[in-house]
């Protein structure tokens, strides 16, 4: 049982149950398969965070910091799990490079994939270039070259933000609200109208889940103080008429067609489960839920255990997570951590 | 094959030719009836701004389409067609095309302000309605009707004189809308009015007739009346992008016309 505790994923759960295992003395290892820590937040560039308004370099950037200089934890980039045996206070994990390291309870924060948009041929993705998703629009602003539209270089006047793209849509198989879309697209909406004052931009939605406070904040705001238009829609296909870009759909409020141009469409790209998981799970022995997530045991009792007994799952490898839910998650899955290596030291 | 929505389709969209003959063949009858297309093709991103720019629209924006207004409205009663939170929402987007397609019912508000007590954000729908029929009237989307006609007739005279003289804005309004004062029915009301009038009043109206009355030292307060209008309207048109009226009068002098109004 004085085995480390080994952490799968370096994003903020990852890094909220290393920081919480460290802060109690607990020896514990962060494996990372990419060369850095920070996961999404960091590797996909996302710019100002929900709904602290934090730059996501300098928000997760501390958190990392707070990990790479704590001694008790044992950092590992470039580095996957191979295989994974054993009992719980007693695993044994073979990593990448071939070492093999003891574990007492390994916490699962392996993250979601961004949906790639290419699998929503008829909106326009990598057919026109002006078609971006959330994400390049978080790469514009962090990267400090602002919004312009790829083609061209262009400042847009006229902004479309899709949402559920890749969310409860059925016919892709993606049943799920992806929760953070809408209130990241408002986010974003009133990032272009403060940069861009003169871009007017519409958000199309089949329903607006800016859940929780996150309504007066992002929904109302974006509206009363950004002039961000809300239009209830659903959109058929995105095209071209050679210098503009025209969406097509019907407005399902006022009931009519729409073909309305503009400069730049954004697909407000859901959370797909991440696609190792179907890897991750069967070298680590949990199951996944029917959309593809790490499955919870039990949404009551112990916080983040999976079927598999000392094996625990945090943020958004268990389904659409915010960012502040993963770091709470992550600090929990680390207490069931704890909390099982105690019951079993008092065992012994 | 049925059609689901009919309720989509409007009359003016449904295109039927007595004889139509394609590529040779004659579908003449209903095989030629056609519904246009219906789509809204662009938002005009400037008519919350116009709307907000024209007294009682300036509170527009903070419409969050609970939809009360129309809930509490005396004309949506009695015609469903008539919806306030619909037009504020279709404002708000900039969808003027839709808009322009109530032209002829907005107008229709009766300003009972029921909307207005139960609007929980004091967007004042009512003036909204005024602005809205305020813009249409600006932007030339209502043609002149012999009520409008009446009512500049009408305000041209206060305006001038301070006094009304029904004479003159019976005369007046006949001919600007091109009507007769030789008709049988004028000609009957006058002779039986010269039969069954008193004498003392006949006569105030044949001297009112020549000696137009007045108002006693009004020119200062139709000059300062004048003067607002004049300022309110260039305001107004500005903030639509019209050219203002005294800019039109300059065209207009440049160019030959008559004068229809007195």
């Amino acid at each position: 049982m004085n085995a480390p505790v080994l952490i799968v994923g370096g994003g903020p759960a990852g890094l909220a149950a290393a920081h919480a295992l460290s802060s109690v003395g607990r020896p514990n290892i962060l494996v990372e398969k990419m060369d850095r820590l920070g996961g999404a937040p960091i590797l996909s560039g996302y710019a100002k965070l929900v709904p602290s308004g934090e730059w996501a370099k300098d928000a997760i950037g501390g958190m990392v910091s707070r990990v790479m200089d704590n001694k008790t934890t044992d950092v590992r980039l470039n580095t996957t799990v191979k295989s994974f045996d054993g009992q719980p206070g007693n695993f044994s994990a073979v990593l990448n490079d071939g070492t093999t390291i003891a574990a007492s309870a390994a916490i699962l924060t392996t993250g979601f994939t961004h949906f790639d948009s290419i699998n929503k041929p008829e909106w326009g993705f990598g057919l026109f270039p002006d078609v971006v998703t959330t994400t390049q629009v978080e790469q514009m602003f962090s990267s400090g070259k602002g919004v312009h539209c790829p083609s061209d270089g262009r400042t847009p006047k006229r902004v479309a933000i899709l949402l559920c793209v890749g969310s409860r849509d059925r016919q892709i198989g993606r049943e799920w609200c992806s929760k953070i879309c809408c209130t990241v697209s408002a986010n974003i909406a009133m990032e272009i109208r403060e940069e861009l004052p003169d871009c007017h931009v519409y958000i199309y939605y089949m329903d607006i889940r800016t859940f929780g406070l996150l309504e007066q904040k992002y929904y109302w705001r974006s509206q009363e103080e950004f002039k961000v238009k809300y239009i209830k829609a659903r959109i058929a296909e995105v095209t071209s008429n050679g210098s503009q870009l025209i969406v097509k759909g019907e407005d399902t409020l006022v009931k009519r067609p729409i073909t309305i141009p503009f400069d730049m469409v954004v697909h407000a790209v859901g959370m797909d489960p991440n696609v190792d998981n179907l890897t991750i799970a069967s070298i680590f022995g949990v199951k996944l839920e029917p959309n593809g997530f790490i499955d919870r045991k039990n949404t009551y009792g112990i916080m983040g255990a999976t079927n598999r007994e000392g094996v625990f799952v945090a943020g958004s490898a268990t389904g659409p997570e915010t960012i502040d839910d993963s770091i709470a998650q992550g600090q929990a899955a680390a207490m069931s951590a704890l909390g099982m290596m105690n019951i079993g030291m008092a065992a012994e | 094959m049925p059609i689901h929505e009919k309720h989509l389709i409007r009359p003016e969209n449904i295109k039927s030719h007595d004889k139509l003959v394609m590529d040779g063949i004659d579908i003449s009858g209903h095989w030629s009836t056609f519904i246009e297309t219906r789509v809204v093709k662009d938002y005009n991103e400037s008519l919350q701004d116009e709307i907000a720019a024209l007294p009682g629209g300036e509170y527009v924006h903070r419409c969050w389409q609970c939809g009360s207004c129309t809930n509490a409205c005396t004309v949506n009663a009695i015609n469903p067609d008539f919806n306030p939170r619909y037009w504020i929402y279709l404002i708000r987007m900039g969808m003027e095309s839709e808009l322009l397609r109530d032209k002829d019912i907005i107008w229709q508000c009766v300003s009972c302000n029921k909307c207005t007590y139960v609007c929980p954000r004091e967007v004042a729908p009512e003036g909204v309605m005024k602005a809205t029929a305020h813009w249409l009237e600006l932007k030339g989307h209502t043609p002149q009707s012999p009520s409008t006609i009446f009512d500049d007739v009408f305000s041209t005279q206060v305006i001038e004189t301070g006094k009304i003289e029904d004479s003159l804005v019976v005369r007046n309004f006949f001919q600007r809308t091109g009507q007769s004062l030789t008709q049988d029915w004028l000609i009957e009301m006058v002779k039986r009015m010269v039969a069954h009038l008193p004498v003392k009043m006949l006569m105030a109206l044949g001297i009112a007739t020549v000696l137009r009355p007045r108002t006693k030292n009004w020119g200062g307060a139709r000059d300062a009346i004048k003067e607002y209008v004049a300022e309110q309207d260039a305001h107004h048109r500005k903030a639509l992008g019209l050219e203002s009226l005294v800019e039109m009068a300059k065209l207009e002098a440049a160019a030959p016309f008559k004068q229809a109004a007195e």
